[in-house]
This record gives C-alpha cells, structure tokens and sequence, in this order.
C-alpha cells in the first residue's frame, strides 16, 4: 500500500521561533495515527499545517499523491473538527451541516438528503432545527463532526475533540469516533494529549516532544517498549531510572549489563518483592482487587510494585528487599 | 436615603429632558412669537417649517451628509477593524492612534483645516470637502463599534468555514459579516445621528445654498423670533428619537454605546 | 491562518490614508500656522494672543467653566448613578435609555430650549413674576450662567454612564462591610466607592471636560458674542476678522488641552492597573 499522506522534512515556526523541525512522517490509507505529546509539542501547529491553516517554514506536505504545500486549505479535501466545535452560531444545526455542501453547489435535494444522512449517523436528526447555543457540549461536537464528514474528506483531522467533555461523555464518544472511522474507512490524524486515548483509538501513535518525532509506532509498542524516558514517563510508565555511571539515578547498579542504554524502566508488575540486591521501606499498601499495590521508599526514590493479593502482605514501615531483574526491565535508548 | 436618591433622578431628568419637551411644546404655539407657556396649540408653525426654502434644502443635504459620510466611514472602517482584530499588522498601535485621531481634534478646527487647506487651495468641491470632514470623524466610531463586535467572534470559525471549502472572502461574507450585523448596524445609527446634528465642523466649510440643518437653524435663530425653529427642533428630536428607538427595539444598541 | 501580516496592512491602508490625508494633513498645517511667520518659527502668535486682555479672559472663562461643569457634574452624578444602581436591573435600563436619550437629540434644539426658559419673556421670568418674586425681568441670557446650564446639560450624560458602569462593578458586599466595621456614610463615600469607582470618574470627567472646553453650539447660543468661549471667538475671530494667526492659536490651545487631558486619563488608568499588578 503506498503512502497516502507524507510529510516531507516539515518545519513550521512563528515569527523567529521554530516549533517544528524538519518533521519526516507517512501515513497509510484508512489509518487513524494519534499525534500525542504535551502542549508546546508542535502536534497542533504540525496539524493546522497539514490543514494548510499554517504556511510551513520548508518542507513538503504530498496528500493522495498531490502535492499540497502551496495549495490553500479549502481546496485540499481535508477536514477539521476543532477543539472549539466553531459552529456558526448565527446557523441552524442542519444549516451548519450543509454549509460545506452549499459551497460546493450540491442541489439542493442532494444537500437535504446528505446532511440528514450526516445527523442520523451521529444520532442527531431530532436537533436538526436547534441554534448552536442551545446544546450541549456533546451534541455540539457531534455537529461539528457531522458538518466535517459530510463533505467526504479525505482526511480528517480533529484537534483534542475531546478535551472539553467530561470523563463519561469522553468514553462514549470515543467509541463513537472509533466506529465512525471504521464505518466510512477515512484516514484521521487525532491530536490529543491524552495518552489513554490515543492508545484506546490509534492504529500508530506518533510521541512528539519538542517539534520532533519521540517515537512513532503502534500502540502496543509504544505501551510496551518506549524508547526513551520521555515516552515512557508520558505513557504512565512508573519506575524509569536515567543510568549514570552504569547505575540506576547513579546510585545503585542493576546488576546485569546494560549495553548503551540511557534508562531502564520496570513495570509494577516486574518488581519482585521479597528477595533481591536493593533496599527500601513500604511507605504504602493500596488493595485493589486482584492485586496489592505497594509504594515503596527507596534510594532510588519511591518505586510503585504489584504483587498478587494471594501473597502475604507487607506490613507499612517494614523494611523490604526487592528485584529489578533483567527479564522485566523495558530498556531506554534515549531520554 | 432611597428617596432621596429617588428625588434627585426625578429632579436630574426633568432637567435633562424637560427642556426638550418644552420646546416641542412651544413650537405647537399658536402665537407669533417664541414662548412659553404658548398662546394656544397649533400646527402653523409646523406646518410652516416645510415652507421654509432654507430649511428643505438644509435637511436634504444633512441627511445626504450623514447617508454618505457614514458609508465611507463604515466601508473604510470595517476592513480596519477586520485587520486589527485578526491581524497583528506591524505598525498597528502607530495606526490604531491616526485611525482615532479624529476624536481629539474640535470639530472647529477641522473644518477650518480642511477649508483653508483642501478645498481652497485644491478647488476641492465643498460638498466633497464636508464628506471628508464627517467620515473622518466617524471613522473613529466605526472601527471602535465594529471591532467591540468581532472580539467577541472566535476566528475558528473563520477557519472552519475555510476547511469546508469556502475563500477567504466567502468566509468574511457568510461567516462573519452575519454575526457582526448587528454592530454595523449599531455603526451606522451611531454615525448617521453624529453626523445629522453636527455642527462645528461643518461651520466653516457651510455657505449659501450650501448648509447643513443645524447651522441653517443657527442662522435662522439670529433673526427669526418665531417658534418655526422650536416646531422644526421638536420635528428633529422626535425622528432621532424614532430612529434610536427603532434601533434599540430590533438591536438592543445601548449595548454598542 | 492570520499569519499574513501584509494582508493585514492592505485592509488597514485605506482607513489609514483616508485619516492621514484628508484630515491629519490638513489639521498639522493648520496648526502649524500657530508657530510661523515671515520666514520662519516663532512664538509671537501666542505671545500676541496672550497679550490682549479680551483673550485671557475668554482662555481663563473656558477653563473654568470646564472645570466647574466637570466638578458639578461628578458631585450630582454620583448621586444620580447610585440611584440608578439600586433601582435594580428592570428600572435600570429605562433610566439609562432616559438618560443617553438627550444625547441623541441635536445640541442647537437641546440648547434652543434654554432660549425659551431662561429669555426675557421666558419661562423662569414669567413664573418669578407671577408669583411676585420680581418686578422685572431678569437678564438670564448671555450669562456665563446660562452657558453653565447649557453645557451641563449636554454632557451630564457622559459623566453619569461610565459612574453606573464603574458602580455596578464594585464588589457586591464592600459598602455593608464597610457600614460593619463602624464606617460613616461619608467615610464609605470616600474611602471605599470613590477609590473603587475611579476609573469610571476618571473617564466620564475627561469626557465632559473636554467637551466643555471645545463646545461651540451652546456659548454660541447662550453666550453669544457677550459670553465668548475659546471656540466661539475663534470663530469670531476667523469670521470677522480674518485672523487666521489667532485661529490657529487657539485651535493649538484645545488640541493640547483635549490631548493633554486623555494622555492624563490613560496614565491615572495604567498607574492604577500596575499597582494592582504589583500587589
């Protein structure tokens, strides 16, 4: 399958300040990639630069074989739902439906029978009348959505769409979106800072940090082999150590060989409690059903493990020997 | 302490509006003279006003004045306003200061200004030289009211219009211009009434056959004692007031003021 | 999808050459008259000016009727926005719709009113002597009197709004609080809603000083040739006697009071907001 959006050495900036730099990233047909990273990471500029609402600084955007860097963003076939919704609010919801449609001269039955379609899809047919400001923040997102399927981009690109829901509502439309895309088979870049989200709804994350690309890759191995500390702090990793010296934090060594590794990270799971070469004292037990969760200080600082709730409990104050073996350990290329 | 209060509102509003009510009141006199109380009720004088050459030609061109200087003011203000508030033009505080200039300036010497330095030694038509001198003075206006309502609109729609196919011109005019309506029209009753009762900086630029309204009653006071420029007064007063109040009913436009 | 500045200068070049040309230009050249003479820069205009006592006396009666007319106008207004304040949100609007009305209304038919009450057959007279006050009429016209009420009630509006807008933000339970801790009604005034409401002083006062200072329509009518202000004899002097110098004069004199007086206003508004800020 060739590639159906690349971006070619993309750097965008404001004024003097780059905020991208020299981004290179392809994209399959029909993929949903997530673009997560904290704020000021450049994934919304690297997006509004796809959406062509930012001119890049140099660099190449190819979209379905088409070069579109110096094409204007109306005329790129590309969607975007925005973080805002930006509906208009002097339209109705069927109006602000249509209006890609009416711009684009569809007659006038075509129009009626499409935004219906469009509504119906995200369960809003009975709201077609309202005013923007008489719904709800979900319903308004959903209009949003609808006004920018209707029109049949080729891509859609949706900025953190989620971020102004509460937590319930965010689930729901999650698997809303996630039905969608597959239903209509577009490919989606989703912007989003919310790790649990991208790796819920992503086919590949792309981690950005900086105006560079962390890690790109797909869910599973963004979860489970993160490359660098950043990654894996973002992704609610607990227990990474930087290696100094060949020892974790500098301050005790691991006790197998380490290779050019910057950092080594464990899963809770993978701390063994009990035995082992390193020290420290149980600062906190929390039971959490299958399994207890105990926090741990140490001279490496606190350290989160997991133990099976069958297994005797460890008292809090006791002092505790425990393991950071080599199979559990997640190696950090970089930090 | 509450009816204090209560007094002196009473007390200031009939100072302030009374004046204009007694006024509407002696120009319904049936005598010859101004006065009040009147002798009588009549519409004579009323009537008369119509008959008064000076007074037709007059509110003609005040009223072509204020149509077309708040026109220009708009036309010339809305992209303004538009570039401020969207754009951040380099220069923009140098012309945010020459665009509200107008305002500190006395109308007076504006008119003066533009007699002794454009329409005489330019041969600029006096007529043009009064446009000119009316839209500067309500540019100020129209870029203040317009740009009140555009802080107001997210530019993100603006950008979704684009996304969905439309330039940036159809998104100015769909998207944007709709929401704004109501500004602009706030703009141009502010103006047209700025522009109708105004009266210094048409002073020196006014001459014969060529006078706006409220000069041409000016004029008119100096050597008429009867109650035609009351009747005429009391007519201006209550248009305005319809004006405004028609506006108000459709636009709520004591929020622009 | 702003980020083209230049289209930004482009929307902003006609407004901008409009003002520069058709106004800024004309006015600079004009004032600039105030300073020249044969060959070259020079004060004598104001010097001459200055000189005559006719002058002084109009410059001197300007100022101080804006200043009155300001200082009367804050004293009754404060009252008059407190009232309008607590008739609550119903009230409110009418009142202020009564209030912005006359400034609707154009000056020469809000000033001719006055002609009518106050003239020698007018109104206050024929009242006073009906009821045995006097025995012949007053001369209320062409006072400086006259000129007060005139001007006082074409710009009382302009002071009385911005207090209600600066009243109605005042924290809602500050002046209780105040009346708590054992302050008189006076001491309420001056130490907490004056403070607090300053911005709004401070902007109607610029308006109805200002407006005071370079009115024409109400001395021309009300004061007439006995009771000059400073835009009155300037047109006086430009009518008559074609006195261009002193035009040009004067119109210097309002440009850098009315400049004078807004540049004041922003300070006082920024001294005020960075002490906020510091604390």
């Amino acid at each position: 399958m060739s590639d159906f959006l690349t971006l070619d050495k993309l750097t965008l900036g404001y004024g003097a300040t780059i905020a991208v730099d020299s981004l290179d990233f392809a994209m399959k047909p029909g993929e949903l990639v997530a673009l997560l990273g904290p704020s000021g990471c450049g994934k919304t500029t690297t997006m509004r630069a796809i959406a062509g609402l930012m001119t890049p600084v140099s660099g190449r955007i190819v979209l379905d074989g088409r070069d579109v860097t110096r094409v204007p963003a109306n005329k790129r076939g590309v969607g975007l739902v925005f973080q805002s919704y930006a509906l208009f609010p002097h339209l109705t919801v069927f109006e602000n439906v249509a209006f890609g449609l009416r711009l684009a001269k569809v007659p006038a039955q075509q129009v009626k029978a499409r935004v219906d379609a469009a509504l119906a899809s995200v369960g809003l047919s009975h709201l077609a009348d309202r005013q923007p400001k008489a719904l709800s923040g979900g319903q308004q997102q959903r209009v949003a959505l609808a006004r920018s399927i209707v029109v049949e981009p080729k891509l859609l690109l949706l900025d953190e769409p989620l971020s102004n829901l509460d937590a319930r509502l965010r689930l729901e439309m999650r698997s809303e979106l996630s039905r969608l895309q597959r239903e209509l088979g577009i490919a989606m870049i989703y912007v989003t800072h919310d790790q649990a989200e991208a790796l819920a709804l992503a086919d590949r994350i792309i981690v950005m940090r900086e105006g560079r690309i962390e890690q790109a890759g797909t869910p599973e191995e963004i979860y489970e082999r993160p490359v660098s500390a950043f990654v894996a702090n973002f992704i609610g990793f607990e227990n990474c150590f930087a290696l100094k010296d060949g020892k974790l934090k500098g301050v005790a060594a691991p006790g197998f060989d380490t290779g050019t590794a910057k950092g080594l990270a464990w899963r809770p799971n993978a701390v063994r409690l009990g035995t082992g070469a390193h020290r420290g004292t149980v600062a906190g037990a929390s039971y959490l059903g299958q399994v207890v969760e105990y926090l741990l200080a140490t001279p490496l600082g606190d350290i989160k493990a997991e133990a099976p709730a069958a297994d005797p409990r460890h008292a809090i104050g006791a002092e505790i020997a425990f393991d950071l073996p080599q199979a559990g350990a997640v190696v950090l290329h970089r930090d | 302490m509450r009816s204090a209060g209560h007094l002196l509102l009473a007390l200031v509003l009939v100072f302030l509006i009374g004046p204009f009510v007694i006024i509407c009141i002696a120009g319904l006199s049936g005598g010859e003279t101004l006065a009040f109380p009147p002798e009588g009720l009549s519409l004579r004088w009323v009537a008369k006003v119509f008959t008064v050459d000076s007074f037709r030609a007059a509110f003609w061109l005040s009223i072509t004045l204020a149509l077309g200087s708040t026109a220009v003011a708009l036309a010339l203000g809305i992209p303004a306003a538009y570039a401020l508030e969207r754009y951040n033009p380099p220069g923009a505080e140098v012309v945010r200061n020459i665009v509200t200039a107008p305002i500190v300036v006395p109308g007076i010497i504006v008119g003066l200004a533009l007699l002794r330095h454009l329409v005489i030694p330019l041969g600029i038509p006096v007529p043009v030289a009064l446009v000119i001198g009316h839209t500067a003075l309500l540019i100020p206006y129209a870029v203040r009211v317009v740009s009140g309502s555009l802080v107001n609109l997210r530019p993100d729609i603006e950008e979704a219009a684009v996304m969905l196919g439309a330039s940036r011109l159809q998104a100015f005019f769909k998207v944007v211009l709709p929401n704004i309506r109501a500004g602009i029209m706030a703009a141009f009753i502010i103006g047209f009434i700025t522009s109708f009762n105004q009266v210094p900086v048409s002073l020196f630029l006014t001459g014969p056959g060529v006078t706006t309204l409220p000069i041409d009653m000016m004029f008119y006071m100096e050597f008429n004692y009867d109650p035609s420029v009351a009747a005429l007064s009391g007519l201006l007063a209550l248009m305005s007031l319809g004006v405004v109040m028609v506006a108000e009913k459709l636009l709520g436009l004591s929020r622009y003021v | 999808m702003f980020q083209n500045r230049r289209l930004g200068l482009l929307l902003l070049a006609p407004a901008t050459i409009f003002v520069a040309l058709g106004f800024i230009v004309p006015v600079l050249i004009l004032l600039s008259g105030a300073f020249r003479a044969e060959g070259g820069w020079t004060l004598g205009h104001y010097l001459e000016f200055f000189a005559q006592p006719l002058n002084r006396e109009v410059f001197l009666r300007t100022f101080r009727l804006g200043l009155i007319v300001t200082a009367v106008s804050a004293v009754v207004g404060y009252g008059v926005a407190m009232a309008v304040v607590e008739a609550g949100p119903k009230s409110k609007g009418r009142l202020v719709a009564l209030l912005v009305l006359p400034l609707m209304i154009s000056p020469v038919a809000r000033t001719y009113a006055w002609l009518v009450i106050l003239g020698r057959t007018g109104f206050v007279n024929v009242f006073l002597t009906d009821i045995g006050l006097i025995d012949s009429p007053l001369r209320l016209l062409f006072t400086e009197t006259a000129v007060f009420i005139g001007l006082i009630q074409l710009f009382f509006p302009l002071m009385v709004l911005p207090l209600i807008s600066s009243l109605e933000n005042l924290p809602r339970d500050v002046i209780p609080a105040a009346r708590v801790l054992g302050a008189s009604w006076p001491a309420v005034f001056f130490k907490v809603v004056l403070p607090l409401t300053k911005e709004g002083l401070v902007v109607g006062g610029t308006l109805v000083f200002v407006g005071s200072l370079t009115a024409y329509v109400t001395p021309a009518i009300l004061g007439g040739s006995k009771v000059l202000m400073l835009e009155t004899l300037l047109y006086q002097r430009v009518s008559v006697a074609n006195d261009f110098a002193s035009a040009a004069v004067i119109a210097v004199i309002l440009i850098v009071m009315s400049v004078a007086t807004n540049v004041l206003l922003k300070r006082l508004a920024s001294v005020r907001r960075s002490k906020a800020e510091a604390k």
